[in-house]
């Protein structure tokens, strides 16, 4: 087993609950960044869920049945939704996925030999779960209170371009919403850099504007934990660079 | 889908365990061809936009599971009855706390109930929150098979020597820190915690053929 060995008893005794104090800060910070050992870590809260269930045997009355339905009739609320500060088309994902478990829903009482559909349905049911998951993340970048908020201007006396970069450098989601940018020549296009405190520029994501001049970039690969000083953007050959070739035309520094 | 100024230019890759909670967990109807039960994920969707007979068929699924686990813990009746009520209505009003894409939501179940049955033995405010958990041998939704894993986890649990079963349950249904069940039982630390960690991994093989 490749968990390390000195943390291999603090993990059984915190998948229990049972670990505290200085132990288990140290714990959770290691956890933080191995990966062996968080996997060791959900294997031993499965154990821990075994040790539960030798606990089982016992019903509860009939009536908590009645009360918890008595209890959720008098809370009956409208469809969970995401947070407020969210924009209408971050609902989207939401609404096509619910759509789409009616439409299971259907389809499981229609008929049980439709097997070849619900097959289909898991496909799309999948990927919508991965866009809820990327809507998830979007709201978390744009809400969260880590998130640092960028306004980027142009270097030079241009009013009208303007950029703005969410970037959580704890997860290392980004997302980078531009307007009024000057459609490109042929051959080229943009392209956003990450610049880390110390050490090069960072590739973050290649676009083009659209015919309004507007541009987004979301959740490019970028390294998790990377503080950033600045964001900038530069055009460059079709492709991309792996190091700026041009003077930034946009450039501002995280706050 | 996307608004007019918006293009998903790359978007993240979702986690590996997503996909296999997708084909393992979420459409558990597999399993069943000839009557359609729908899966926990389905359910917690139609929690999610106000199906109150989801909740009802989610509750006759685990309401035995939740409320042995508080009645173990907290020892009485009438408090397990409301922690099973407090469980199931937080799911009722926060069905989006159960991340499907963490793990399958009996285990979760399982995790929070135990949480709130120590807080509520503790007297102490909600603590932590549930993190992801591993796949999940039995199936509870076949009563004949669950009734058997459960039977070789108390078989396993009675053939350990009754220091190390001792430790595991102050541990997980007392809440006891391992410095507290040292001082409890007099076994020195380092004992304690040698014996919580090989009593897991011996658990680990009663569902292993």
């Amino acid at each position: 087993m490749s968990v390390h060995e000195q943390f291999a008893e603090d993990l059984a005794l915190y998948a229990l609950g049972a670990l505290a104090g200085p132990e288990k800060e140290a714990l959770e910070q290691h956890l933080e960044v191995c990966s062996p050992c968080q996997s060791e870590l959900r294997q031993l809260q499965s154990d821990a869920t075994l040790l539960a269930l030798s606990a089982t045997g016992p019903v509860p009355p009939p009536r908590s049945r009645e009360r918890l339905l008595r209890a959720i009739a008098r809370e009956r609320r409208a469809p969970v939704t995401v947070p407020k500060r969210s924009v209408w088309w971050l609902l989207a994902p939401y609404a096509v996925s619910a759509g789409l478990i009616v439409v299971a829903g259907f389809l499981w009482n229609q008929s049980r030999s439709l097997n070849r559909t619900l097959a289909n349905l898991r496909e799309r049911h999948s990927a919508m779960e991965k866009q809820l998951r990327v809507a998830q993340d979007l709201v978390n970048t744009l809400t969260s209170p880590e998130s640092k908020q960028i306004t980027l201007a142009p270097v030079k006396a241009l009013p009208q371009p303007q950029g703005k970069a969410y970037y959580l450098s704890s997860s290392g989601h980004l997302i980078l919403l531009a307007n009024n940018l000057a459609p490109l020549p042929p051959g080229k296009v943009y392209e956003l850099w990450l610049i880390p405190s110390t050490g090069s520029p960072i590739p973050a994501g290649l676009f083009q504007p659209d015919s309004r001049g507007t541009a987004t970039v979301v959740n490019p690969p970028l390294p998790v934990g990377v503080e950033a000083k600045a964001f900038a953007i530069t055009i460059e050959p079709t492709g991309g660079s792996p190091a700026p070739t041009s003077q930034p035309i946009m450039l501002g520094a995280a706050g | 889908m996307s608004g007019p100024q918006v293009r998903f230019v790359k978007s993240s890759n979702p986690s590996p365990r997503l996909f296999s909670y997708i084909t393992r967990g979420s459409f558990a109807l597999m399993m069943a061809d000839t009557t359609a039960v729908p899966s926990d994920g389905g359910l917690v969707s139609a929690i999610a936009s106000g199906d109150e007979s989801a909740m009802g068929q989610l509750y006759d699924r685990y309401s035995a599971v939740v409320y042995s686990i508080a009645l173990r813990v907290l020892g009485d009746a009438g408090m397990a009855e409301d922690l099973l009520q407090e469980v199931f209505m937080q799911l009722w009003r926060n069905p989006m706390a159960f991340d499907s894409s963490r793990g399958p939501l009996a285990p979760w179940l399982v995790a929070v109930t135990r949480n709130r049955a120590i807080d509520w033995l503790r007297k102490r405010r909600p603590e932590t929150p549930v993190a992801d958990v591993a796949s999940f041998e039995p199936d509870l939704a076949s009563k004949t098979e669950f009734a058997r894993s459960v039977g070789k986890i108390r078989a396993m649990l009675d053939r350990m020597p009754p220091t190390q079963r001792d430790v595991l349950e102050m541990a997980y249904f007392e809440g006891l820190t391992h410095s507290e069940i040292a001082a409890r039982t007099g076994q020195p630390l380092g004992t304690v915690k040698t014996r919580i960690r090989s009593g897991l991994l011996t658990l680990r093989t009663a569902l292993t053929p």
